[in-house]
């Protein structure tokens, strides 16, 4: 009898230009041709006609490649968008909300230097808050089947985004703002770090730790099936 | 005998309605389909596997290996509660088309 994983494997590689295709998909079609070919033989059909009779049902087989190859594509953004993007964007939008409420309801921030740049500055009822958001953003990864490195960079997404304001923004600020310039300095620049990315980062990572450890908790509480 | 381009559009009404009963693979899939259609929706493989794969993904099917009486490893799909959710609203859709086509295209049950 014909291998039909490896006619499978060929006949995707010759349509997608010899791209490769997951041995999983492989397996299943070619177990459904299989099916196919031992159907035809039980209606009585001889060896060489099922033989030949069979790829027909395939159709197009490149029609088959691109068609797999696009839902799985999309398939994966959608997981992606689900998984990650979505926790991510509402840690994001939460954490510099609860900050712009309580910049503009006149929070003040405790400063280590108030009348320096090098100071360190902290909205203390900010940094509270921010492990139940880093717990949220845990939680909707959670919620959505993953789990991981997601848990953790969903929950202190807001902290990443800060950092790489940071990094992208300030220099662009020193050489295209000259008001930033002659009061720029390095020590500065590493409390701003500190105080809005370090600071914050850890207190998101504490509550998406121990969502994540309720969540392992809860696993193992329920019963095997 | 239905051409191709019809047929694409029913195809996901088709594999859910089948799947209703319990799960199958895709060859059984196929053969249902064709079988409670007495023939007359007869899809390949590569209108049908781009769509289970599409389905899997929006969650209206579980795929997943199983092993069978034979000792052969299959990739069986089965519906999930958000499948089941949209089979009526699909169902409900299609009568609208029929309803409309009846009436512009005096269509008739064979």
């Amino acid at each position: 009898m014909r291998d039909w994983r490896s006619y499978v494997r060929e006949r995707l590689a010759e349509a997608g230009e010899g791209g490769g295709m997951d041995e999983g998909v492989v397996r299943g079609l070619a177990e459904h041709l299989e099916d196919l070919y031992t159907g035809l033989r039980a209606s009585g059909m001889t060896q060489q006609e099922a033989l030949r009779r069979t790829p027909s049902h395939v159709g197009n087989w490149l029609e088959l490649q691109q068609g797999i190859t696009a839902a799985r594509q999309e398939g994966a953004m959608n997981e992606r968008v689900a998984k990650f993007w979505i926790p991510s964007l509402v840690t994001l939008v939460a954490a510099w909300g609860v900050l712009t409420i309580l910049i503009c309801a006149g929070v003040q921030p405790w400063m280590t230097h108030p009348a320096e740049p090098r100071g360190l500055i902290m909205y203390v009822p900010w940094l509270v808050v921010l492990p139940p958001v880093g717990a949220a953003g845990a939680y909707l990864v959670r919620r959505a089947n993953a789990s991981g490195w997601r848990v953790y960079a969903a929950g202190a997404f807001p902290a990443v985004a800060t950092a790489l304001l940071f990094v992208l923004i300030l220099p662009w600020a020193l050489v295209v703002d000259r008001h930033v310039a002659p009061d720029f300095q390095l020590l500065g620049f590493a409390t701003g770090i500190v105080s809005w990315v370090l600071l914050p980062g850890v207190a998101l990572v504490i509550g998406a730790a121990l969502e994540g450890l309720r969540g392992s908790h809860q696993k193992e509480r329920l019963p095997r099936v | 005998m239905i051409r191709t381009e019809l047929k694409r559009g029913t195809a996901a009404l088709a594999i859910l309605s089948v799947l209703e009963q319990g799960p199958l693979h895709g060859y059984e899939i196929g053969r249902r389909i064709e079988e409670r259609t007495n023939g007359a929706l007869r899809y390949t493989l590569a209108a049908l596997y781009p769509l289970l794969y599409r389905m899997e993904h929006h969650g209206w099917l579980k795929a997943e290996w199983e092993t069978g009486e034979n000792g052969k490893r299959r990739r069986c799909y089965r519906l999930t509660a958000k499948g089941k959710k949209m089979l009526a609203p699909m169902r409900a859709e299609w009568a609208d088309l029929f309803r409309a086509l009846r009436q512009v295209a005096k269509v008739t049950h064979a």
